[in-house]
């Protein structure tokens, strides 16, 4: 048991079995399927018939199609993973999680498992609704190109969605947060128009967030640039999600410190 | 008198559950204003008249947003507190009892509104110029009821799910496409058009609109007043099927003893 816990393998893949079934403990599958087709569904049509309405040459409807389809990733992986601490503190399962000596870093990167799964799921359903429902034209898309992009920003924008999570042990709830972050990166990450748009003072904070990368390299994937064209916009993509997963885990730590220390752990 | 005593009784108590945690609030803010933010940028340089069209959009948003959690959590938060059963238990009426709670949000919900239009008037600096103010105000309020009638339906809806939240999570873009929130609806396919009429706010936004801006050309042939007829019709049906609702889930939540069950 205990050569179990000290295994940081054996523990990340237990949280992520446990993360799945607790998941549909509770949500009916049918739901979940229909959470899966119909999200993404209606965010990009909105953003579509805006920029229909508007007509600004520069920000045409497959531009916002193309960047709402890889964006309705945050809704897992931003949202769903931002909750996990507080999903922990709300089904009371949170003290005897920390208690526990199983690494930390396993634990909750192994309950973000199934979301990756799940945000892949996702934006590849969304890139067909570009495709069939808003016309975007992928006759010139590099397939291989845009399933890169989609594999880096999910996984990046996972450890984003972690880092808000650690935020999640010391307030009494994640969800304001998820929620804020939620809606922010359609303002912030190049989804909707170009970040050259944004306040000057506004744009190192878009390239904080790895989504910018994404949807700038995905709307280049379409367009049918090459491996080596997209390479670039991946690399910093990757180091930015790896970087705000580091520093999420420091922040988990630090946390869950000052959360042990003034006694907040279980406060919801 | 005694099922209006629990009405004034939960009112109070959901401002009491207000009060204690008022940042429920950022959430049903944030989420209108950023979208408003998004639309305006995406116009790069807007006119005034699109600035008050966006807002207007965003105001109404807000209240749909405010309307839709409110509604979805009403139930839920007492299954997460444990105190559902409690008020199924008690003699008064369900429906008289989430009407107390829907009453209250009603009144955030104006904050709310309120709250995106004055802020990105501030950051637009656009001047908050109303064609006629009376009349926006009485469509505002109105519609505002509307949005709280819609509510309650679905918070019927919502006592039997244990899946309230998903469902919440997944009505809030749905609504602000249907109702033409941001741009008028006869960008949508020709078939959604009954389904965007039959949303009280659609006929909403088109009043506030109508009473907002000077020269609104893209209104609905009904005019204003068509407008607020319609969506008080669409309202008070609503209504009536909600409180049919509230009955058959009291019964069917009666006879299935799950309603603990989240």
């Amino acid at each position: 048991m205990s050569e179990n816990v000290n295994d940081p393998l054996r523990v990340f893949w237990s949280s992520a079995v446990l993360a799945k079934r607790a998941l549909f403990a509770w949500l009916n599958p049918a739901m979940w399927i229909m959470q899966l087709f119909g999200m993404s569904l209606f965010q990009i049509a909105f953003f579509v018939y805006v920029a229909k309405f508007v007509n600004n040459s520069e920000v045409t409807m497959e531009y916002v199609a193309i960047g709402n389809a890889l964006q309705s990733l945050a809704y897992v992986s931003v949202f769903a993973v931002c909750n996990i601490t507080g999903e922990e503190k709300n089904q009371g399962t949170i003290e005897n999680l920390l208690v526990s000596p199983a690494n930390r870093f396993s634990v909750f990167v192994g309950r973000a498992m199934f979301q990756i799964v799940n945000g892949l799921a996702t934006v590849t359903i969304a890139f067909m609704y570009a495709a069939l429902i808003f016309n975007v034209d992928f006759s010139q898309a590099n397939y291989l190109g845009l399933a890169s992009v989609i594999l880096v920003t999910t996984f990046a924008m996972t450890g984003f969605g972690l880092m808000l999570s650690s935020l999640g042990l010391f307030l009494r709830t994640s969800m304001i947060i998820a929620n804020i972050f939620l809606f922010i990166g359609l303002l912030l990450c190049g989804v909707n128009f170009p970040v050259s748009y944004l306040p000057t003072y506004l744009q190192p904070l878009s390239y904080a967030i790895p989504m910018t990368y994404g949807t700038e390299a995905a709307r280049m994937a379409v367009e049918g640039a090459s491996l080596g064209e997209l390479s670039g916009l991946l690399g910093a993509e990757a180091l930015v999600g790896f970087t705000v997963m580091i520093a999420g885990y420091l922040m988990f730590r630090w946390f869950e410190h000052l959360a042990r220390s003034k006694g907040t752990l279980d406060r919801f | 008198m005694p099922r209006l005593r629990a009405t004034v009784s939960s009112f109070r108590h959901q401002a009491a559950m207000f009060w204690a945690e008022p940042q429920w609030i950022i959430p049903n803010v944030i989420a209108p204003f950023v979208l408003a933010m998004v639309v305006l940028m995406i116009y790069r340089e807007p006119s005034p008249e699109a600035v008050l069209y966006a807002v207007l959009g965003g105001g109404m948003m807000g209240m749909w947003g405010n309307t839709l959690y409110a509604s979805g959590f009403s139930i839920q938060s007492d299954r997460w507190w444990g105190t559902v059963d409690a008020i199924f238990a008690a003699p008064s009426p369900l429906i008289w009892i989430i009407g107390g709670r829907t009453i209250w949000n009603a009144f955030v919900g104006i904050v709310n509104g309120l709250f995106v239009l004055v802020a990105a008037m501030i950051i637009f600096q656009t001047p908050l110029e109303i064609a006629d103010f009376p009349l926006f105000i009485l469509a505002f309020v109105l519609t505002l009821l509307s949005l709280a009638a819609l509510g309650m339906l679905f918070s019927a809806a919502f006592v039997l799910t244990r899946s309230a939240q998903v469902l919440t999570n997944g009505l809030e873009f749905p609504i602000y496409v249907g109702t033409g929130s941001m741009f008028p609806i006869f960008l949508l396919p020709y078939w959604t058009h009954p389904l965007s009429y039959s949303l009280a706010p659609t006929w909403g936004i088109d009043a506030i609109r109508y009473a907002a801006l000077s020269d609104y050309a893209q209104g609905f042939s009904a005019g204003y007043w068509g407008d607020l007829l319609y969506m008080m019709i669409l309202a008070v049906f609503y209504l009536t099927v909600s409180i049919w609702l509230y009955k058959a889930v009291d019964h069917r939540a009666r006879k299935t003893a799950n309603l603990m069950r989240y």
